[in-house]
């Protein structure tokens, strides 16, 4: 008798028939319609290459693509895909870098901000004439509803700060918007000014029609800059905008012609495929790369330009990687082990290791970039030389002024004539100078402090352990990941307890304290405009949180001290544009210095490569109406000078 | 028939069922015991890339986004409110990508990355197998012992180095295949058009490559190995001392015998293609669920690193369980009881 209908051997050949058959592409068995007809040079179907500028996109793929809500609260890849440069526009815009008319712009604003003497009310007069991509006419009707809604939904990114600032708002006339503020505030319109990014206006005539406006994913956008939406990668590689019929009326028609026809923001992959991708003339402007891949590209692609001519290159953005401590450690806790610390790192030798020298050091607290130099580096120069701390009971004069030059001859021995001999050049390119390398006064300073040697190691004064793991960024930056393994040695060879403790994500440890030493940022600046309440708004001892608890914004260091205060408070009470904030500004450089609750190193530096095959008109140092590095909402001034070579 | 329900289905049901249930319980916790989370993954992010928040406004986003995120109450409560919308399907919405739902993001990035690496495993298994048999049962075959070098060579090198120097010698020095995605830039995927499978095709085959070439060298060794010591077995040279065709005792003596630990490991691999191959994908910018974790450990995203090894650990469990049941159909010497 039978058990089985089937053997074995027939069940597994029908299974693997069955499989089979099911595993074909449907697709394959009927006849399938052709992809229209496309020119090889056409980036997409209709779009001409040479009419499309390609960017990269650092935030990478899109996800979820077709989501263009930049109102919600939280990051997304999907605000730099052109949305925030293109699409988006904003009441006022401050440049990093010298700007097209200056570094301030009225964009969407008529004017800059009205303040009553108090700082209690801020008016603001809108531009006349502009109209978002659907015809629909930009006025107070939006700014109104923008705050409005933003103020009352929970779950927007701007809930808080409307919620906590904004009395409420009179619209006199179509034009006019009046802010009343809960509390006085000289830099409320901050929040409606570009750096990198700011509130951006939203539609009123299609949000008020949407009943959940955090699910809400505003596609396609309607558009108030010069370029709309064309087209998207449903997997996030690319993003297509094409220039607005009517781009006449928006805000930079009248700074001049917006030329470039189509612009496309992709996700090229990792460093050497963007070098690759830039040399087979597929990416017109990288937003980064490593030292090597921009070495590589000064070498073998002619086409390729940077921001500087010639070394070093990279843009330096407006934000100063440092080393920071957290000020409430033991042994930390002294200004004495702090500078100690900083005068055991050698400024040349983390260069290199970062940048392979293409960097833009700073001895100050603030970054050597866009007009920085002029408000902040150039004037403390003379008093940076004459700068003394106590070492051993004798002054001691701790800053470097050669250290730039220092960099550039180490640079030169494996660069060659890459880089630039010129001292002037140097300077303006590298930097000034730094601390002194000096491990006999940084030994000296932790024996006034107290710090005792056992073993070869430091350790505090009750001879419990000194250890200072230094966090730092892993994969997500290897160019700091490299300058914190150098400090790291630097640190070792003074004898420091110290490792290396490379993160992917760093920065919500050192929001809550939980690090002794990390290698990143807490200081960014408008970089075009010297007003330092952009990051100083942190630092005031009324928003200090200890460590355990998580810090309120970029004091994770947790460096308090009363004349901090003072100068915050001083800085609070003036306009924005006064000039005694760059006064106070001078003075908390000092303060920083004498205190050093961070030790700061050097810009951050982006490699930002513009190709010339196709385009020109990409912003420089001999240039610089903004800053290149595409992910800023900035960047929408670079679409006014750049042209096609076509055209 | 009721004797192999009792004494084999059910155990294996409770035995995969409980593999599931503290994978997923260990997935829940694991995240949660980082030293970071999700919206301060967020805020973090927005401050450090300068956006102009007052600390007023930063209080109230963190707060915001830990009720949004249903990151508010005991990590108990949180545990079973997550069980509760597994049950009901829901892996939640995605904590990096707020609100699209996790299920929909792993739904989109799922295909390309099946599509891509089960062909790739099932041709560098069968060819792994074929040429380890091969090699063990005629070494004294020259062609075999380069094979045997070259898949040891590139065994021992790491996938991404191989990814990269494919890349750089096919797309650069010698351009005939394209440097990134699963299609060209420009292009909208169109199921229904060949030119665009085609064009898929194309794009597929340095990414394929790298896991055939990979994959090749860990199946051949293991394969060697297991019929090097098969080849003394007493019923091997029985069969050459009677006669038999060297093809068939390789065939059917030999590679037969040898399969099922191969198996039970290709439908291993097989579970967890799933969680996709992640340097590869990045490497390649191939949009599949390896690029979706990498972006999620990231940026926290605990939902999303929770769906990817859900499914990850379910396909594993699946392919385990299937295979144990299937073991029969494969070698007649095994029985359920």
């Amino acid at each position: 008798m039978k058990n089985h209908t089937l053997s074995r051997r027939q069940f597994l050949k029908a299974s693997a028939a069955f499989t089979a058959a099911a595993a074909l592409p449907e697709q394959l068995a009927k006849p399938a319609p052709r992809v229209a007809g496309r020119l090889w040079q056409e980036i997409a179907p209709g779009v001409p290459r040479e009419e499309c500028l390609i960017l990269e996109n650092p935030s990478g793929s899109v996800l979820p693509a077709g989501d263009f809500n930049r109102w919600r609260a939280g990051y997304g890849a999907f605000w730099v895909c052109g949305l925030q440069q293109l699409a988006l526009d904003a009441l006022w815009y401050i440049d990093p870098d010298a700007g097209i008319n200056g570094v301030w712009d009225n964009a969407l604003a008529a004017e800059p901000p009205i303040y009553n003497e108090d700082f209690t009310q801020m008016t603001v007069k809108l531009r006349e004439g502009i109209y978002w991509s659907d015809g629909v006419e930009f006025t107070a009707d939006d700014l109104y509803y923008t705050v409005e809604l933003l103020k009352n939904t929970p779950g927007m990114g701007s809930q808080g700060l409307f919620e906590s600032n904004v009395d409420h708002m009179e619209q006199p006339d179509k034009y006019t918007v009046i802010f009343y503020l809960k509390k006085p505030n000289s830099r409320f319109h901050a929040v409606f000014t570009v750096r990198w990014g700011a509130v951006y206006m939203m539609p009123k005539h299609i949000f008020e029609k949407v009943e959940d406006p955090i699910a809400f994913t505003f596609n396609p956008p309607v558009s108030l800059g010069a370029y709309k939406l064309r087209d998207y990668d449903p997997n996030g590689k690319w993003v297509l905008w094409e220039r607005r019929e009517d781009w006449q009326r928006t805000s930079v028609a009248r700074l001049g012609e917006v030329s470039v026809k189509y612009v496309m923001y992709i996700d090229p992959g990792p460093s050497d495929k963007r070098v690759l991708a830039q040399m087979a003339h597929e990416l017109d402007v990288i937003h980064d790369i490593t030292p090597e891949g921009r070495i590589t590209l000064a070498r073998q692609s002619p086409s390729s330009v940077g921001w500087f001519p010639s070394f070093p290159w990279a843009h330096p953005d407006p934000t100063l990687p440092a080393v920071i401590y957290n000020n409430e450690k033991p042994g930390l806790d002294k200004r004495e082990v702090r500078w100690a610390l900083t005068l055991a790192i050698d400024i040349v030798q983390v260069a290199l290791a970062s940048y392979r020298g293409a960097a833009t050091i700073s001895a100050i607290h603030v970054p050597p970039t866009g007009m920085y130099p002029q408000y902040y580096h150039e004037p403390l120069e003379p008093w940076l030389n004459d700068f003394t701390i106590k070492v051993g009971g004798e002054d001691y004069k701790p800053y470097d002024p050669t250290a730039a030059q220092r960099i550039a001859d180490e640079a030169r021995k494996s660069l060659g004539d890459l880089v630039p001999t010129d001292p002037e050049i140097l300077k303006k390119y590298i930097g000034a100078g730094w601390w002194k390398h000096d491990l006999a006064a940084a030994e000296q300073l932790m024996l006034d402090a107290g710090m005792r040697k056992k073993n070869g190691k430091w350790v505090l004064p009750d001879g419990s352990d000194f250890k200072v793991p230094l966090l730092s960024m892993s994969e997500s930056n290897p160019t700091m990941n490299r300058a914190a393994a150098m400090v790291v040695e630097n640190w070792a060879e003074f004898g420091i307890d110290t490792t290396l403790d490379a993160q992917a994500n760093p920065w919500p440890i050192m929001g809550s304290g939980e690090y002794t030493a990390s290698l990143a940022w807490t200081i960014e600046t408008w970089g075009g405009h010297p007003d330092l309440f952009f990051f100083l708004q942190y630092w005031h001892s009324r928003v200090y949180r200890p460590s355990g608890e998580v810090s309120v914004g970029s004091n994770s260091m947790r460096w308090k001290h009363p004349e901090l205060d003072r100068i915050i408070e001083e800085i609070e009470k003036i306009h924005f544009d006064d000039p005694r904030g760059i006064e106070l500004g001078l003075e908390f450089c000092k303060l920083a210095v004498q205190e050093m609750p961070i030790t700061p190193l050097m810009a951050y530096n982006v490699f930002t490569t513009m190709d010339t095959t196709y385009f020109t008109g990409y912003p420089s140092i001999d240039d610089p109406y903004t800053n290149p590095v595409p992910n800023w909402g900035n960047t929408k001034y670079m679409f006014v000078k750049i042209k096609p070579k076509s055209s | 028939m009721r004797k192999f329900v009792l004494r084999y289905l059910i155990p294996r049901i409770i035995q995969y069922l409980t593999l599931i249930f503290v994978g997923i319980t260990l997935t829940y916790i694991i995240p949660r015991l980082a030293p970071t989370n999700p919206v301060e993954a967020q805020v973090s992010m927005m401050i450090a890339r300068g956006s102009s928040l007052d600390p007023d406004a930063i209080e109230a986003m963190r707060a915001a986004l830990t009720e949004l995120y249903g990151l508010s109450g005991s990590p108990v409560e949180q545990y079973f409110a997550f069980w509760s919308r597994l049950f009901r399907g829901d892996l939640g919405p995605s904590l990096g990508n707020f609100p699209t739902p996790v299920s929909e993001m792993i739904g989109q990035a799922l295909p390309y990355t099946l599509r891509l690496l089960i062909p790739a495993l099932i041709i560098s298994w069968i060819f792994g197998n074929f040429f380890g048999a091969l090699s063990s049962y005629y070494p004294e075959n020259k062609a075999l012992n380069v094979v045997e070098v070259l898949g040891q060579v590139v065994r021992s090198i790491p996938y991404y180095i191989v990814a990269i120097v494919l890349l750089v010698v096919f797309s650069y020095f010698i351009p005939i295949f394209p440097f990134s995605g699963a299609y060209p830039i420009g292009t909208r995927p169109d199921w229904s058009s060949l030119d665009f499978i085609l064009t898929y095709l194309e794009h597929s085959v340095l990414p394929a490559a790298t896991l055939i070439l990979v994959g090749f060298g860990g199946w051949f060794v293991g394969m060697k190995s297991l019929t090097s010591n098969i080849i003394s077995e007493d019923y091997v040279v029985y069969a050459e001392i009677v006669g038999l065709k060297k093809r068939n005792i390789l065939v059917q003596y030999i590679m037969r015998t040898a399969m099922l630990p191969q198996l039970t490991a290709l439908a291993m691999s097989l579970g967890t293609v799933f969680s996709g191959a992640l340097i590869m994908e990045v490497v390649f910018g191939y949009p599949g669920v390896g690029s979706l974790a990498i972006r999620a450990v990231y940026s926290n995203d605990y939902s999303m690193i929770m769906g990817i090894t859900i499914y990850s650990i379910i396909g594993v469990a699946t392919a385990v369980f299937l295979i144990d049941l299937l073991y029969p159909l494969f070698d007649p010497r095994v029985r359920y009881q």
